[in-house]
């Protein structure tokens, strides 16, 4: 008899086993579906979202560095680039004069750039934006408020990133890290689903 | 005892010690002995030895996961040894594969026998005890006694005595037979196999914990708030299953830290409390709770627990640049050296200051004092704080390249302004020399370092654990025993021959077991005289 | 709250009152061995002999009738001592019933002089021990094991008050010198090295956890104390049953006699080491729920943790070599003691100089 039960417990055990590997298997091939993101230039942490499956950016309101109140819904209907940035941070630097020379390129186009600045102070983020011309406003997010809100739709993992949003507020493109100007134009010259060539 | 195998002598053919039997030499045959061996005892005893063997340089040497310091003073101190003993995993031990080898083995043996045990368990709760035997003096415990009830009289007395007990009994299927069977004590194998499965759930909770959960670190200013989010988190350590996205969305400010220190006696700048007072809200938009996080009592959000590891001082500075502007004025976070009493060091970079960039190299002390021309801290509370500082000019080196420490200064690109280090009181200022700005010592705040972890296997372990315990001290108080009764009739007395019979009772108790057993059966029948 | 210095003080003399009136004990006990009556420390022995009919029970009664009553605790039950039975009739000589024992303090009394001195003076040291741990305690405004001396004052206890009771239940007179001896040693080491005045606690160790983690350990090391000193009676108690038995000495040794026999200890050991062991396995799952509050973790293999884990699988392989063949006996003893051992070594060397996370043995 205990023979007998060896062989039942061993065959339980393969069919668990197998159940197991197949529900492995087709969990693997179901989220390794068709891609709704594609690399720009080659860059796997600069993204483009397909239309359809661009994710809706939340709203906010928060102070600039200049003290005022600002609330996100107002660029509602333009296309917004939103850039993560602290004044300590090496990377952000490196990046900065590429946003200013594109927040100036694309304002005739419509295009506002808004800056958030994290874990910084207000002296240190006015000193950053007089060294590299940053023209275009900053809202102070010390408490990474507004970061954990947008973390919720994409996956922002640090400082800098760069968003691209569309007219109708949904994230269109994407650098997870720092950007470059050729980054900047191939995803603004997506936005609207026509190539731009500045 | 708590013994999870079968006994030794339990094999049904003679079999060689380093093999199968003789003509069955198939790979199955070899298989199957070595899967004998690895289930029984034996092995399982070395397994042990080689487990507790394995722990010990894990105790001994420095480890990567705990004290990745030490083990770097451990290469420049024994510059030989230290590398071969990183090729056989010493520095990281229980992460090794040769322990997991060990525990992994002795999971198998263990799992190997108890399931056929718990299948056989499950086979014993459903047949019925053994006749009694027909010599009852035989057995390791016995009695005799007379009574004027008749045979079967007394049988049924007994049954009855004996079932007020607990025990589970078997009558004759011959009526003319006189004798009852009663076993108790089914307990204690339930026992054995939830202690030993228990185990095996621990192991598997631990691992679950480590793949699916994360911890990670913050620095956190009074005043400040942050988010637990992976770019607002200064460290964070995912297992490898766990993404950013498993971190719970909460928000916590530091709302107030203090510390108190016991100041005279013996024991003189010790620590006597901390307390973190702080806001926290489990999402964004969920309601705002207050709370305290203090040492040994950590703040639990979201299934996340948060605790205070450690504490220290932010001097606030303020610098004006050149041109006039202010452009830097924010709580500096200085980080406590080995000195003691928090003496602490830190770095103030002032990256946007015009036509220069502006460096700064400081120590903090709580507490100074001149001890023979060097800056010392008599105790660790900030009841006379002061700041030192080296002043540099020039290039960060923040504008290109790798990211930097924000409490290093390289002064590669940099030219020292000051000849020797300033001393600051609170509200002072240091005007820098070439008109090159000002920097002001405006005061101090204190930050918390925060840990945060997430080990969504903590609980299981736990209950895992509490069932090991339950499980051992079921095995432990609960003894597998067999009572046998028989009476035999002799003229005008019938005699009542007891006996009883403990299975692996190694500990020798159920003999006073036994003694009031039988007792209390002489005395059922004698009242029953009457 | 400030620490009460002069409790503290009161609390030390206490412990040294307790060390001399050990020290008078262990005198008393090995009076016993040197001048009292030889015995056997069980029932077992006699409850064997009681299963032969009539002959038997003639003997063993004429035995402890013509051996003055010193020497047999448990007369046996026929007669109604302490049992159940409702008449006091004279059964038939057929009868056989195991025995019922002997109530406590009749055995201290059937014991002998020496005995007698030997447990009440055992007695006032527990006594005094305990008021030490306690006004410790009181001295401190918490549970008196917070580091090192607190702790090995503790563990005595805990050891000096089990064994007392397992010495009461299992009679075993003859082992009292050996346990006593043993705390005295280690109350003596705790009073010269380690001795630690009374202090606050850092903050990591502010939590009602101590009171319920090391009170287990405390309980458990205690208990292992005991359990390690029987092993090594077992030891030598079975080296001279193996020399007997292969002739190299005769089997009139004064000491050896009077100790309990091989199995008996074995079971003795056994048992203490069946107590101990869960509390040690409560201890270690306390320690990582008071971890994970401190800590953040509730495992990171600190030393001390690694340690405790050691000495846990160590006993388990002995439970474990007790069930195997050919590891029974001497090897499983071995192993106990192995565990042992590296409890010891926990405490004494791990905590004190392998810096961790546990290191507030307070030593200097």
């Amino acid at each position: 008899m205990f023979r007998t039960k060896r062989r039942a417990v061993v065959l339980v055990a393969a069919v668990i086993t197998g159940a197991l590997l197949v529900v492995v298997l087709v969990a693997g091939w179901a989220t390794s579906g068709k891609r709704d993101v594609t690399d720009v230039n080659g860059n796997p942490d600069a993204v483009l979202y397909t239309a359809g499956h661009r994710p809706l950016a939340p709203d906010f309101t928060a102070t600039t560095l200049t003290g005022s109140r600002l609330s996100f819904s107002s660029y509602r209907g333009r296309v917004v680039v939103v850039n993560f940035w602290g004044s300590w941070c090496v990377p952000c630097r490196e990046e900065a004069a590429a946003l200013a020379v594109a927040a100036q390129r694309y304002a005739p186009a419509g295009v506002a750039f808004l800056g958030v600045d994290v874990r910084d102070t207000t002296a240190s983020a006015e000193a950053f934006a007089r060294t590299f011309d940053i023209t275009y406003p900053s809202v102070s997010d010390s408490g990474a408020q507004i970061t954990l809100d947008f973390t919720a739709v994409v996956p922002i993992a640090g400082t800098p990133t760069t968003l691209v949003i569309d007219r109708t507020g949904h994230i269109a493109g994407a650098v997870f890290g720092q950007a470059t100007y050729a980054e900047l134009n191939t995803i603004l010259g997506q936005v609207d689903g026509k190539a731009a060539a500045r | 005892m708590t013994d999870v195998r079968a006994p030794e002598a339990a094999t049904t053919e003679p079999r060689l010690p380093g093999g199968p039997a003789r003509g069955a030499q198939g790979l199955a045959d070899w298989l199957k002995w070595g899967w004998r061996q690895l289930t029984s005892m034996r092995i399982a005893l070395v397994l042990l030895f080689l487990l507790a063997l394995g722990t010990v340089p894990g105790s001994m040497l420095p480890q990567e996961g705990a004290d990745p310091a030490g083990v770097q003073q451990y290469y420049t101190s024994h510059p030989a040894l230290a590398p071969l003993l990183n090729h056989l995993g010493l520095f990281n031990v229980f992460a090794a594969p040769w322990f997991a080898a060990i525990y992994l083995l002795l999971f198998a043996s263990l799992v190997g026998c108890v399931v056929p045990r718990t299948f056989r368990l499950a086979g014993s709760a459903r047949t019925l005890p053994p006749r009694a035997p027909r010599h009852l003096a035989r057995l390791p415990h016995s009695a005799e006694y007379g009574t004027t009830l008749a045979p079967d009289r007394a049988v049924e007395v007994a049954a009855a005595v004996l079932s007020g007990h607990g025990f589970r009994l078997r009558r004759p299927d011959d009526p003319a037979d006189a004798w009852v069977s009663a076993e108790k004590g089914y307990l204690r194998e339930v026992g054995n196999l939830l202690f030993h499965l228990a185990l095996l759930g621990v192991l598997v909770s631990v691992a679950l914990g480590g793949l699916f959960g994360y911890k990670a670190d913050r620095l956190l200013v009074q005043g400040d708030t942050f988010a637990n989010t992976a770019s607002a988190l200064d460290e964070i350590h995912l297992g490898r299953l766990a993404t950013d996205a498993d971190l719970g969305p909460f928000t916590i400010t530091l709302n107030r830290f203090t510390a108190s220190y016991i100041t005279s006696g013996a024991q003189r700048g010790q620590p006597a409390s901390f307390d973190a007072q702080v806001t926290y809200a489990a999402r964004p938009g969920g309601p705002s709770r207050t709370d305290s996080i203090e040492v040994n009592r950590p703040l639990s959000v979201d299934g996340t627990k948060v605790y205070l590891i450690g504490h220290g001082y932010a001097p606030v500075f303020r610098v004006t640049d050149a041109r006039g502007q202010v452009v830097y004025d924010s709580p500096t976070p200085f980080i406590a050296g080995t000195t003691g009493n928090f003496l602490s060091d830190g770095v103030v970079k002032v990256p946007g200051a015009q036509p220069e960039q502006l460096g700064f190299t400081g120590v903090f002390v709580p507490t100074w004092v001149d001890v023979a021309g060097t800056l010392q801290s008599a105790f660790p509370a900030a009841e006379n704080p002061a700041v030192s500082l080296i002043a540099y000019a020039g290039n960060l080196g923040m504008n290109s390249g790798a990211p930097q420490s924000v409490y290093e200064l390289d002064t590669a690109g940099m030219h020292r302004l000051t000849a020797e280090p300033q001393l600051l009181l609170p509200g002072q200022s240091l005007k820098l020399p070439g008109g090159q700005g000002t920097i002001t010592f405006t005061g101090y705040v204190p930050w918390v370092s925060l840990a945060i972890t997430h080990d969504p296997g903590q609980v299981p372990a736990l209950a895992c654990g509490i069932a090991a315990l339950g499980g051992l001290l079921l095995s432990f108080l609960v003894r597998r025993r067999r009572i046998f009764v028989r009476a035999r009739a002799g003229g005008p007395t019938s005699t009542v021959q007891v006996g009883g019979l403990a299975r692996t009772d190694a500990s020798g108790s159920f003999e006073a077991e036994f003694a009031s057993l039988a007792a209390e059966l002489r005395s059922a029948h004698s009242q029953h005289e009457k | 709250m400030p620490v009460n210095l002069a409790l503290g003080h009161v609390s030390n003399d206490f412990l040294i009152a307790a060390l001399v009136i050990y020290s008078l004990s262990v005198v008393a006990f090995a009076g016993d061995f040197a001048f009292g009556r030889p015995r056997r420390a069980d029932a077992t022995a006699r409850v064997r002999q009681a299963r032969e009919p009539a002959t038997a029970l003639a003997v063993v009664g004429a035995a402890s009738v013509a051996a003055d009553g010193a020497s047999s605790q448990d007369r046996p039950v026929v007669s109604g001592v302490g049992g159940t039975q409702g008449t006091a009739a004279v059964p038939p000589a057929a009868d056989s019933m195991p025995e019922l024992p002997v109530p406590p303090l009749r055995a201290i009394g059937q014991a002998g002089p020496w005995i007698r001195a030997a447990m009440t003076l055992g007695a006032l040291a527990v006594a005094a021990h305990l008021t030490a741990v306690v006004t410790r305690g009181l001295a401190v405004h918490r549970a008196p094991w917070g580091n090192m001396y607190e702790f090995v004052t503790a563990l005595t206890c805990v050891a000096a008050i089990f064994f007392l009771f397992v010495m009461i239940r299992y009679r075993a007179w003859a082992l009292g010198v050996f346990v006593t001896g043993a705390v005295v040693i280690a109350l003596g080491l705790a009073e010269t090295i380690i001795y630690t005045a009374a202090g606050q606690l850092v903050p990591a160790l502010q939590s009602y956890w101590l009171s319920i983690h090391v009170t287990a350990m405390t309980l458990a090391t205690g208990i292992f104390f005991v359990a390690a000193v029987l092993g090594l009676v077992y030891l030598a108690a079975d080296r001279y049953a193996r020399r007997i038995s292969a002739g190299r000495a005769a089997p009139g040794n004064g000491i050896m006699r009077r100790l309990p026999t091989t199995e008996q200890l074995d079971r003795l050991t056994y048992r203490t080491i069946v107590f101990g062991f869960p509390v040690w396995t409560f201890g270690v799952i306390a320690g990582a729920i008071w971890a994970d509050q401190a800590w953040g973790r509730y495992w990171g293999w600190d030393p001390v943790e690694t340690w405790a884990f050691i000495t846990w699988v160590l006993y388990a392989a002995f439970l474990h070599a007790r069930a195997t063949a050919g590891w029974r006996g001497r090897r499983a003893h071995y192993i106990q003691l192995l565990g042992f051992a590296s409890l010891t070594f926990n405490i004494l060397v791990i905590q004190v100089f392998i810096t961790g996370l546990h290191s507030y043995a307070g030593v200097s």
